[in-house]
């Protein structure tokens, strides 16, 4: 059997050399213009490698598939050591398959939406960048390392989001992704810690996996440890409290938020959490913790997403809804079997990169048609304007919202399947899994509602152009509409062939080492436990879905928006986000800024206080100075009180 | 020459040497023609460059190969073993054969007995794992000091530079001295030519009283040093055993044929290396004779084994207490220097008021001094205290520094005084790491030395960009540089990151070995995760800080002040060398920090064992053993065989 390792490292290097490439042709200002190229060819090269590893790890035998590559010392002292290592594994490669498909087609979209843009070099050599680190973290085999490409990550995402650096939204909005990301990343490496600490000096996943489950710590360490790794997890995939910066992240360029916000990026926490999954199923409380915060992202981010006006905005909140459902799953491990919320999880990852990816690239192409307008309220009634572009967001739109035998039908069927169980034999933790599983129904009906009412509200009613649009108003050309024509039929057919009758996916996953490790923790037999189709519960979901589509039609039909007075209040609250920025600004921004000034005012106040010290020796000179008046007179009058008082205490002291 | 050895040696001396006949050179140029100063400035200052790159470069090997690594037995020295010691009696032609002791003296206090080690002041300077990356780092940043200051020193230029070479002397000659006078010397000669450098050439008004401060603030920091190493010197002489040929050194065990051994005052000795042991072997004796009076005073009580009993007892601890104190005394210099909270009051004016190249030193080596003198003189010194005291006390000092002068940092408009506070919340992190006193925090703060040095140093560089076309370094009044500069923003860019801490750039690693140090099991038991999260919480607090001040001043609209002279361009050809070469070393030691590792390894295990002893005779556990995981290379197999998981608690 031959190693896929090589092919993998070789899909992991080529973007990274087509980011020297690119950003090397950028110093040179006709070079420039083909800056997509190198790009664009690795990308397609990394998607078919990965496709070849894929068909490796397919074809290879036994209970346990795991490639790992030749270890390479990155740095090594004392007890940490960290290795330049790379794990190929069902689960790393479905990853790598999804990055590396999706940000092939992103590419492509990139190159005519791009066009004649000053940066467009500096833009592909990023996007490069941003896949290798994806790349990286995906394959990496010791948790630092996957540090890395996380890291990575974050920075390609600041760097992209703030393209339009001229832009004080954009600058502002980059800022803020960066420092919320990090701000999880602090949690996580706190857990990283804390488990190299608990797991006897391991950061690679397999030794300290085996560590962990062999010798597993006190529950309390073990719960911090998890929840710390999770508040990575929070940062990066855009969930509640740390979602803040997701939205904003819009200012970046469309195909950016399609790749970075939809599809890949923000995977990257579903994608720990289902790596790191024998350590969270030793820990039911985190399990829940991860459950209760997923289920109340989703919803929270679907209400708030119901009155939102900027098309992608919309879609920004429903990723976050749509990630919350990822956790949701992961969270379930536990009382369900490792395998199946895996495959829920990474199934819907895969299928939410597709439809997702899709509507963020049909929404850049209303957008190239709007000059630049994103504002729903500006522009309506485009199906006749813009065929294509409608019919392939009307593909993604009822993936989204679960239109049943689309992708996203299946996926999130599987999780609300996952939670259902999971309340059914959740222990002491049932009710609260219970909750999850409502909220998740909520959701179902609340993403179909608000999905719909974005696409009545842009290709509804009487057609309206901003004036922006000028001669742009008309369908975009082809090489905007091939990407979102491949991504169409992804969105519709993916979710069918691979998983609910092939079993793709769960028949994959299941060899996952790490699902391996955590099903025999659990104890669970892996064959017993293939996803089954519960009819019941899809019927349910079904009907949520089709009721959501059927009120926004009843409702946004004719692509104008009328609130209902009753509703004001609240859609005014949904309108305004919750007043979560103003208050997280109130809570936490102002004070540190506050704390920040205040600190600096205690300096100058330290720096007094040195130089009262300082002070001291020259009060004391200016003190004795006076006695220093040439006077033999006044010396005399001293030496004799002196003797004076010396010769009374010798007197009292022997008379005594 | 025929022994590699004294190549070495001859080249230590040489690069020792050197600066200080580049500053009369250029001195003596300066005078007669100040056009050319920088020139020969630069000139020589490469060829000190080359000189040290030689040396370190023909000397990594021998550092690495002291450990035994490739021998597998691992070293159990507790003291520094320097190598190419000018003045060494050893033979052969590699470190084995060394004695790592010089015979050079300077000033002899009183005659010896043969068979005793001298008690003078010695020429001792040696090369190991702590100081050979730094003096390479001295040597660098020095040219790049030089680079920066090409425009802006235009009053007598050769006066610059020459004081500018007497300040290399003196940082390298702290860096390499192993004699605890020499040391302090050199220590001290790096005052004068910073007090002139800042207060004669310095930027702002107020440059001759932030002269001043500088001055007598460390000053008085480091006065106290001195109480504290002729302290050291005083309660640690040679321990002397008498034999029948007269009296011998003794530092072997304490036990010998069954009986305990006795040892005597000896000579003063001011060498380091020799102090470790003495201070080493009379703690171990004074806890012994405690033992020793316990076990007698048990087996046979009388009033006289009681009496003897406490009698030990006090020696012991008047032992301990006279360590502690000399610990703090010991620590102030350094704590000035460095600096650590409280104690950095003098850092803002010092730093805001130098020229641009002298606040370069002033971050990158001078702050290095300060921990470098901790790593070399205090903990090796005073083990016991500072395994009690040090974590608990300057620990927690470290750590209110790394969040208070990052929060100074975010307040502050001059970018130059942004990042002299962001220095300090660094140099907390190495503060702590220092004092975790294990393999993984020693190293990273030993590595930090050098990472730091690097990247905040070449920030303050620059920032020499913007001084030199603007004479402002008020953030507010800038926006947009990135579409301007697109050069000097993407190397701002970068190490700005670096000084992040992003993976991939140099800081990112010792960082994360500084942070492994305070998860240590002993540590977390006693005092706790506060350490450790307040470590960790400057990978936000830095990006906090320096993501606003890039946002201000890289992206948002496009704004610039007044420019100095005709538009301003970007980089020229002097300015990329000057950033570059620094910017990409950064990026070189993020992704392949081994080499240095491995050269340091050897001498943080040193102080690790050293330390350990001391954790033992306070009652705890040594550190944990470094455990030598060689990963398993086997690609082609399945990997991680099924294993066989105990059955667990599980919800049902």
């Amino acid at each position: 059997m031959s190693d896929p390792t090589n092919l993998a490292l070789l899909a992991l290097g080529l973007p990274l050399l087509a980011t020297i490439l690119a950003a090397v042709m950028g110093t040179c200002s006709t070079l420039a213009k083909w800056a997509h190229l190198p790009v664009v060819t690795a990308f397609a090269g990394s998607a078919i490698l990965a496709l070849l590893v894929l068909s490796k790890v397919m074809q290879a035998t036994g209970s346990e598939v795991a490639f790992l590559s030749t270890a390479q010392t990155w740095f090594h002292a004392g007890n940490l050591q960290v290795d330049f290592q790379i794990t190929v594994d069902p689960l790393s490669a479905l990853m790598l398959m999804t990055v590396t498909f999706v940000g092939t087609w992103i590419a492509v979209f990139s190159v005519g939406y791009m066009h004649d843009d000053p940066g467009y070099a500096r833009y592909f050599s990023l996007m490069a960048l941003f896949v290798f680190s994806m790349c990286l973290l995906i394959l990496a085999s010791d948790l630092l390392l996957l540090v890395a490409g996380w890291e990575g990550v974050g920075l390609c995402s600041y760097l992209l989001i703030g393209y339009y650096y001229a832009k004080p939204s954009a600058a502002a909005a980059a800022r803020k992704a960066f420092l919320v990301t990090r701000l999880g990343d602090v949690g996580m490496i706190l857990g990283i810690f804390l488990f190299w600490q608990a797991g006897g000096y391991h950061t690679n996943f397999d030794k300290l996996f085996a560590h962990i489950t062999a010798n597993p710590p006190d529950s309390v360490t073990l719960t911090t440890a998890c929840l710390l790794l999770f508040c990575g997890a929070i940062g990066k995939s855009a969930q509640f409290p740390l979602y803040v910066w997701l939205p904003d992240a819009m200012e970046g360029p469309t195909p950016v938020s399609a790749l970075i916000h939809a599809a890949t990026m923000v995977t990257a926490g579903v994608y720990l959490l289902a790596r790191a999954m024998p350590l969270f199923v030793l820990s039911p409380d985190a399990q829940i913790v991860v459950a209760l915060i997923g289920g109340f992202t989703a919803i929270l981010s679907a209400f708030i997403a119901l009155a939102q006006h900027d098309l992608k905005r919309v879609l920004a909140y429903s990723t976050v809804s749509q990630l919350g459902y990822m956790f949701m799953a992961l969270g379930a491990g536990g009382p369900v079997s490792a395998n199946l919320v895996v495959t829920a999880a990474i199934f819907h990852v895969f299928t939410h990169a597709f439809f997702k990816a899709l509507l963020f690239l049909s929404s850049g192409s209303v957008m190239h048609a709007m000059g630049n307008v994103i504002d729903m309220r500006k522009f309506g009634g485009l199906r006749t304007l813009m065929p294509v572009t409608h019919i392939t967001f009307l593909c993604g739109a009822a993936a989204l919202a679960g239109f049943p035998l689309l992708s996203g039908f299946w996926s999130k069927d599987l999780i609300i399947d996952m939670v259902y169980q999971a309340s059914e034999h959740g222990g002491s933790h049932a009710t609260l899994y219970g909750l999850v599983f409502l909220t998740a129904l909520v959701t179902a009906f609340l993403t179909a509602f608000y999905t719909f009412r974005a696409y009545f509200l842009t290709f509804w009613g009487e057609l309206r152009t901003p004036p922006e649009a000028g001669h742009h108003a008309q369908e975009s050309p082809l090489g905007l509409l091939a990407p979102l024509i491949v991504l169409a039929f992804g969105a519709v057919l993916a979710g069918i062939t691979v998983e609910p009758f092939a079993h793709g996916f769960s028949n994959l996953l299941v060899k996952a080492p790490s699902v391996v490790l955590a099903n025999s923790v659990l104890h669970v037999e892996a064959e017993a436990t293939h996803p089954h189709f519960d009819f019941a519960l899809a019927g349910i979901s079904t009907l949520l879905a089709l009721s959501g589509m059927a009120l926004a039609w009843w409702h946004y039909r004719t692509g104008i928006e009328t609130v209902p007075a009753a509703l004001k209040s609240v859609y005014r609250l949904s309108e305004n986000k919750l007043y979560v920025d103003e208050i997280f600004n109130g809570m936490f921004v102002k004070p540190a800024e506050w704390l920040a000034v205040l600190s600096r005012l205690c300096d100058g106040l330290l720096d007094g206080v040195a130089r009262v010290v300082s002070f001291i020796p020259r009060l004391i000179g200016a003190l004795l100075k006076p006695l220093q008046n040439g006077l033999v007179q006044f010396y005399a009058l001293g030496m004799v009180l002196g003797l004076a008082v010396f010769l009374t205490v010798v007197v009292v002291r022997t008379s005594q | 020459m025929d022994n590699p050895l004294d190549t070495l040696r001859m080249m230590l001396l040489a690069v020792l040497a050197l600066p200080l006949v580049c500053a009369v050179v250029t001195a003596a140029v300066g005078c007669c023609c100040p056009g050319l100063a920088r020139r020969v400035a630069l000139l020589l200052a490469l060829i000190q460059l080359g000189l040290t790159g030689s040396l370190v470069f023909l000397a990594a090997d021998t550092l690495v190969a002291r450990a035994g690594w490739t021998l597998g037995t691992e070293a159990t020295t507790t003291y520094f073993e320097p190598i190419a010691v000018p003045g060494d009696q050893g033979f052969g032609n590699n470190h084995l054969g060394q004695v790592h002791e010089t015979t050079w003296s300077l000033l002899t206090f009183a005659p010896v007995p043969q068979g005793l080690p001298p008690a003078e002041v010695q020429f001792y300077v040696g090369l190991d794992g702590l100081n050979v990356w730094l003096v390479m780092l001295t040597s660098l940043m020095t040219v790049v000091a030089i680079l920066i200051s090409w425009e802006a020193i235009q009053t007598r230029p050769g006066a610059f530079y020459a004081w500018l070479f007497a300040l290399q002397t003196g940082i390298i000659g702290a860096f390499v001295a192993f004699d605890a006078i020499l040391f302090y010397v050199f220590f001290e000669l790096t005052l004068i030519p910073s007090f002139f450098l800042i207060g004669y050439w310095g930027g702002g008004p107020a440059r001759r009283d932030a002269a001043k401060k500088f001055f007598l603030y460390t000053l008085c920091g480091s006065l106290l040093t001195l109480v504290g190493i002729v302290g050291v010197v005083l309660t640690n002489p040679t321990p002397v055993v008498q034999h029948k040929d007269g009296p011998l050194a003794h530092y072997g065990p304490l036990v010998v044929a069954g009986q305990p051994v006795t040892l005597e005052e000896g000579p003063i000795t001011f060498s380091i290396p020799r102090l470790m042991r003495n201070v080493q072997t009379w703690a171990d004796y004074h806890a012994a004779q405690v033992q020793r009076s316990t076990e007698s005073a048990t087996r046979t009580p009388s009033a006289e084994a009681q009496q003897a009993l406490t009698q030990a007892e006090l020696t012991n601890d008047r032992h301990r207490a006279v360590q502690v104190c000399l610990f703090f005394l010991l620590m102030m210099g350094f704590a000035v220097k460095t600096p650590i909270l409280p104690l950095h009051t003098w850092l803002p004016s010092a730093y805001g008021e130098a020229p641009i190249g002298m606040t370069l030193i002033l971050a990158a080596l001078l702050s290095k001094l300060g921990t470098f003198g901790i790593l070399r003189v205090v903990i090796p010194l005073t083990p016991d205290a500072a395994f009690l005291y040090g974590l608990p006390v300057f620990g927690f000092l470290g750590a209110v520094g790394i969040v208070y002068a990052a929060l100074c940092a975010f307040a502050q408009r001059d970018i130059k005084l942004l990042v002299a506070y962001s220095s300090v919340s660094h140099l907390g992190l190495i503060i702590l790491g220092l004092f975790t006193l294990n393999r993984e925090g020693l190293s990273g703060a030993t590595l930090h030395m050098l990472n730091h040095g690097l990247s905040t140093g070449t920030l303050f560089a620059l920032l020499a960009f913007l001084i030199d076309r603007y004479r402002t370094l008020d953030m507010r009044q800038y926006g947009g540089l990135i579409g301007r500069f697109p050069g000097f923003a993407f190397l701002l860019f970068v190490v700005c990151l670096a000084s992040v801490g992003l993976p991939g750039l140099n800081n990112f690693i010792s960082e994360m070995l500084m942070l492994a140090g305070l998860f240590e099991g002993q540590h977390t038991q006693t005092i706790g995760y506060g350490l450790a999260v307040a470590g960790t919480s400057g990978i936000i607090l830095s990006a906090w800080y320096t993501m606003t001040m890039l946002k201000c001043v890289l992206f948002s609209p496009h704004q610039e002040p007044a420019p100095v002279g005709e538009t301003p361009r970007d980089l020229n050809r002097r300015e990329a060398v000057a950033f570059g070469v620094p910017a990409a070393l950064c990026l070189l030691l993020g992704l392949y920090p081994q080499p240095v590792l491995d050269t340091i390894r050897p001498d943080t295990n040193v102080i690790v064992r050293c330390c350990d002893q001391a954790r033992v005779r306070a009652g705890y556990e040594p550190s944990p053993a470094e455990v030598l995981v060689q990963p398993e290379t086997d690609a082609d197999a399945l990997t991680v065989p099924p294993t066989a998981v105990p059955p667990l608690p599980v919800a049902p």
